[in-house]
């Protein structure tokens, strides 16, 4: 991928050495060495990884936001709010569902009632308790998942970080450091990448994985169901975000009105609009690997879902065409600002 | 303005003569130019009638420039070019006419970014390291070995002055404590040519002297440097060799005492307004203008006097003269005007290039 | 003229004159300053993207209210087939659609528009923000107005005036035109009628204007950089809204924890400004009125003491 360069350099350190002999300016004592654009390469991964935690701002907003979530899960688990037991009806005033089942039990119990009106109204309350008891799984699934996780906090997280990469070092006049060293320039668009990667799964992927170990045993289902989906999402949103970076002068403006106002439209749009949105592949994703638990999409004639394999296959498909456009862009582009 | 470019003898006496050659196409050069081209066949830089535009203003204005070695001094006012020259030249840009090579490498590759050493005007770092992290960090950017990086940054932090001084943060150096800083990252990966953007402002006078010191011994190992500057006195210290840029375009080369005589023998062209006595009394401010191109004609630098038509709803008459040695016309001009007591509204100098030039030398002189 | 004076005379040279003028006083530096300010953002083609955008929700009331008004006296007399359900009069269908799509000119037509354009208001802020205060603070353009002869309150102000002057344009503004169109549309009589919804559309967009540049100017003054203050503005309007819906509608939690959202609140304020009752608000288990004007007053004075609190200080911004 990354050429070496070292031809020639053997002899140019020699003549620099000589050099070093006659005059006092020489640029290196040193013995001949070979220089290698791979190791050049890596070793700008590992500074561009490290140079991200220097926005020392986004880094606690966005822990801090995630340890937020998770108290408020670990609270609401606490609570046993992944459940419909305590929802009562009428809304807040009413008894509590439980009850309500309780009561459709005590019904079949009663003496004058006929064997089968009992049997039935037993089977009917068993349903209904089952149904109350494994609530939790979709409600944990909608609203902390779908609402909270992936509507918000993986867009988030991968704006930050991904329009940070190269949008903060064009901001800071900083990447002119990078554009006249040695080093090719898709080789610096892919090396930002890899570094920024850590930050976006690891806050992603592993933020997800706090928040369902704390909410309990659908916390524990969610996350064996839906963390390639959290996987691939991060991916895509990150290329797209990293992409604009590479593009826009204000990425970070440019990624708002894409993750929470087109996505927000185009997600909510009937027919096919919202197949542009990334959000609708991950949220397919989700449903395939957990429709055999009771979640899918509310209205599926106009949700319109795609199978899992093809929602994977779309994200990571655009991962990886993102990239390579965003690699074209970059190798071409000429940014006034930095120099 | 191409007879200020044309220069019989494009080198200093002290060196070869195709160690720079400015201001024209290189297929099209002279005898001399061609004898050394196999000498050495590929130049270390050549920059080909490139042209750079942002928008709707031209940056760079079918500049074509040779080096080879020695120091190079590029001069010219803040919006002149230089740092535009000077990022084309490092790849941070792309020409939109033109070519740029270095060593046969387009300057935007990769290939060529390995025998240019940037010093860039801008004053943005990785400020939360220190001095000698960044340069570290710039060396390892090169391809070197972890070691090899270490030993490269000291030995050129040391050889810009930096060493006991570079273990503070970037955020807190000096402006001069930047630039050595800059100019350390340039040196590490021992390029050829050294492109260094106003390497000495912000510097003290002790600094500069250094600086001087350290660009003398890197071009007499045999590095070619260009030095951009906007002050001419700084840049005639360091070298004779000077390119005046005005407008995007390299006005004038050669070294200061030929571009003067060249100057002096360059006819200016000049436009003076005469304010019109009485407006509507054209016979009048007829008699003051030619009073004027009479006394104009007697000066001994004057080539030539054209009365242009006037406009009749504007109360000035126009003048055009054409004058050689500018100096020394200019001293008698002001002494006639004087003397006389012309109206002059305005007078202009309808000669761009020539003027940002002249005002260059004659500040240079007075100073 | 040459002529009548003295050729041996020294010329006339230009020489440094002071300027002669009253000093206004620094409230008038005000004005200046959100001029300022408004320019650099007019200039950023993003800005006009942006605010295109957020027109389209404009554009759908106005055209919305059109069509039908158009389509009413397209209508003929008799009744129209609907499908298999049966037959209904065209005025009867069109005034359905008009209750049904809140595109009557009524309370609640103004503010379902006011409440979709918060997504794109909170879009323009954060990029108004970033510019306007961020930048001055981050590239150190502050200086520039500080030595002139006003105090950080002039600067604050002028900043604030540009950013109310935001809101208005996406959300007031469009609002009264919509009213104004209305009138125009069914009878002039509306537009005196019903003035107390004009009143109200003020009364919701001054809300607005208060709160949010209060807090968009305590936000930017606190964070700087451009893409922290958009995970905070974010974090306050996306995850604040999104949070309270999963806990009031999804978890069953007090109807209280909407407070949380505070462009609901600013909602709520402004369905009372325009008379609006409670249950007509969607979606429903809403808090009271006042409720939310205390929350939304807290943390405009919240955020008040904060920038007090900066511009006591040695340096309110670096």
């Amino acid at each position: 991928m990354v050429p070496d360069y070292n031809e020639n350099e053997g002899e140019r350190e020699a003549v620099s050495l000589k050099a070093a002999n006659r005059s006092l300016v020489a640029v290196s004592p040193l013995l001949p060495v070979s220089t290698s654009g791979l190791r050049a390469w890596f070793y700008l991964v590992w500074l561009s990884w490290r140079r991200q935690a220097r926005s020392q701002q986004m880094v606690w907003i966005a822990v801090g936001l995630l340890l937020f979530s998770v108290s408020l899960v670990a609270i609401f688990t606490a609570r046993g709010a992944w459940s419909m037991r305590y929802w009562r009806w009428p809304y807040r005033q009413g008894p509590t569902y439980m009850q309500w089942a309780d009561e459709v039990q005590l019904l079949a119990s009663l003496p004058d009632a006929s064997a089968e009106g009992q049997g039935v109204q037993a089977a009917l309350a068993a349903s209904v308790r089952g149904i109350i008891l494994y609530s939790g799984f979709p409600i944990f699934s909608h609203w902390i998942v779908f609402l909270l996780f992936l509507s918000f906090l993986v867009p988030l997280f991968n704006l930050s970080f991904a329009t940070e990469a190269l949008g903060g070092e064009r901001e800071s006049n900083s990447l002119i450091w990078l554009l006249s060293r040695p080093l090719p320039r898709p080789a610096i668009y892919l090396a930002k990448f890899a570094a920024l990667l850590p930050w976006t799964i690891g806050l992603t992927l592993g933020g997800f994985v706090l928040l369902c170990l704390v909410g309990g045993r659908s916390g524990v289902l969610a996350l064996r169901l839906y963390w390639p989906s959290v996987l691939a999402a991060t991916l895509a949103f990150s290329s797209l975000f990293y992409f604009m970076g590479a593009t826009f002068r204000r990425p970070a403006v440019a990624a708002i009105v894409y993750a929470f106002f087109l996505e927000v439209i185009f997600g909510n749009m009937p027919g096919y609009l919202k197949r542009i949105s990334i959000g609708f592949y991950a949220r397919c994703m989700m449903f395939d690997a957990a429709g055999d638990f009771g979640v899918q999409p509310e209205r599926p004639e106009i949700f319109l879902p795609v199978d899992g394999a093809t929602a994977l296959v779309v994200l990571l498909g655009l991962t990886v065409i993102l990239l390579g456009i965003g690699t074209v862009v970059f190798s071409r582009a000429q940014y006034h600002e930095v120099v | 303005m191409p007879d200020l470019l044309d220069s019989p003898n494009s080198g200093r006496g002290d060196r070869p003569l195709t160690a720079l050659s400015v201001g024209r196409d290189p297929k099209e050069s002279g005898e001399d130019n061609r004898s050394l081209t196999v000498a050495v066949p590929t130049p270390l830089l050549l920059c080909q009638r490139v042209s750079k535009w942002y928008g709707p203003v031209i940056g760079v204005n079918q500049v074509t420039l040779e080096l080879r070695s020695g120091i190079t001094g590029l001069v010219g006012s803040n919006g002149a070019g230089k740092s535009t020259l000077m990022r084309l030249i490092t790849g941070q840009l792309r020409p939109d006419l033109g070519s740029i090579e270095i060593r046969g490498h387009d300057a935007w590759s990769t290939a060529a970014r390995r025998h240019v050493g940037y010093c860039p005007e801008l004053d943005s770092f990785y400020e939360e390291m220190s001095g000698r992290q960044f340069v570290e960090a710039m060396a390892r950017l090169c391809g070197y070995p972890r070691r090899v990086a270490i030993d490269r940054a000291a030995f050129a932090l040391e050889r810009v002055g930096m060493a006991g001084r570079a273990e503070r943060r970037v955020r807190g150096y000096s402006k001069g404590m930047r630039q050595r800083i800059k100019l350390a990252q340039a040196l590490l990966h021992d390029p050829e040519l050294l492109v260094l953007d106003e390497p000495l402002s912000g510097i003290d006078p002790v600094g500069r002297d250094e600086f001087v010191r350290l660009f003398r011994d890197l071009a007499s190992m045999g590095k070619c440097l260009l030095i951009s500057s906007h002050e001419l006195e700084e840049l005639e210290k360091l070298t004779d060799h000077l390119a005046i840029m005005a407008h995007g375009r390299i006005a004038a080369v050669g070294t200061v005492a030929q571009i003067r005589d060249r100057l002096d023998n360059h006819p200016l062209l000049i436009r003076i307004d005469v304010k019109r006595n009485s407006p509507g009394d054209n016979d009048s401010a007829n008699d003051e203008r030619r009073r004027l191109a009479a006394g104009l004609l007697k000066l001994n630098d004057v080539v030539g006097v054209e009365l242009l038509d006037a406009r009749s709803e504007d109360a000035v008459d126009p003048v055009l003269v054409r004058a050689r040695n500018p100096q020394r016309f200019f001293q008698e001009l002001t002494r006639l005007v004087l003397e006389e007591w012309y109206e002059i509204a305005r007078l202009e100098t309808l000669d761009d290039s020539t003027s940002a030039v002249l005002g260059y030398l004659l500040r240079g002189r007075s100073a | 003229m040459g002529e009548s004076l003295n050729r041996a005379a020294t010329p006339e040279l230009l020489h440094y004159r002071p300027w002669r003028g009253e000093f206004r006083t620094p409230a008038a530096s005000v004005w200046p300053i959100a001029r300022v300010a408004l320019m650099s953002i007019f200039q950023k083609w993003m800005f006009w993207i942006i605010y295109i955008l957020g027109l389209l929700i404009f554009l759908l009331f106005f055209f919305g209210q059109y069509l039908l008004s158009w389509a009413e006296t397209q209508a003929g007399e008799s009744d129209v087939q609907l499908g298999g359900w049966g037959r209904m009069n065209p005025r009867h269908l069109i005034a359905l659609f008009r209750g049904f799509l809140k595109l009557d000119g009524s309370a609640e037509s103004y503010r379902g528009f006011f409440a979709y354009q918060g997504y794109i208001v909170m879009i323009v802020l954060a990029l108004a923000g970033s510019i306007l205060i961020g930048n001055d603070l981050r590239f150190g353009s502050l200086p520039y107005y500080l030595s002139k002869p006003l105090s950080r309150w002039h600067y604050l102000l002028g900043k604030g005036l540009a950013v109310a002057v935001f809101i208005n344009l996406m959300t007031t503004l469009p609002a009264v035109v919509l009213f104004a169109q209305w009138g125009v549309l069914e009878s002039w009589e509306y537009l005196f009628e019903r003035f107390d919804l004009l009143l109200g559309i003020l009364g919701y967009g001054l809300v607005l204007t208060v709160t949010l540049t209060v807090l968009l100017l305590a936000t930017a003054t606190w964070l700087r950089r451009t893409v922290p203050l958009i995970m905070m503005w974010t974090t306050l309007f996306f995850f604040c809204r999104l949070l309270s819906a999963a806990m009031v509608d999804g978890l069953r939690f007090s109807p209280r924890w909407r407070l949380i959202d505070l462009w609901n609140s600013t909602s709520l304020i402004g369905a009372a400004c325009l008379g609006l009752d409670l249950e007509t608000i969607r979606p429903g288990n809403q808090p009271p009125w006042y409720e939310a004007a205390l929350a939304l007053g807290g943390v405009s004075l919240l955020c008040l003491t904060y920038l007090i609190h900066r511009i006591r200080g040695v340096e309110i911004v670096r």
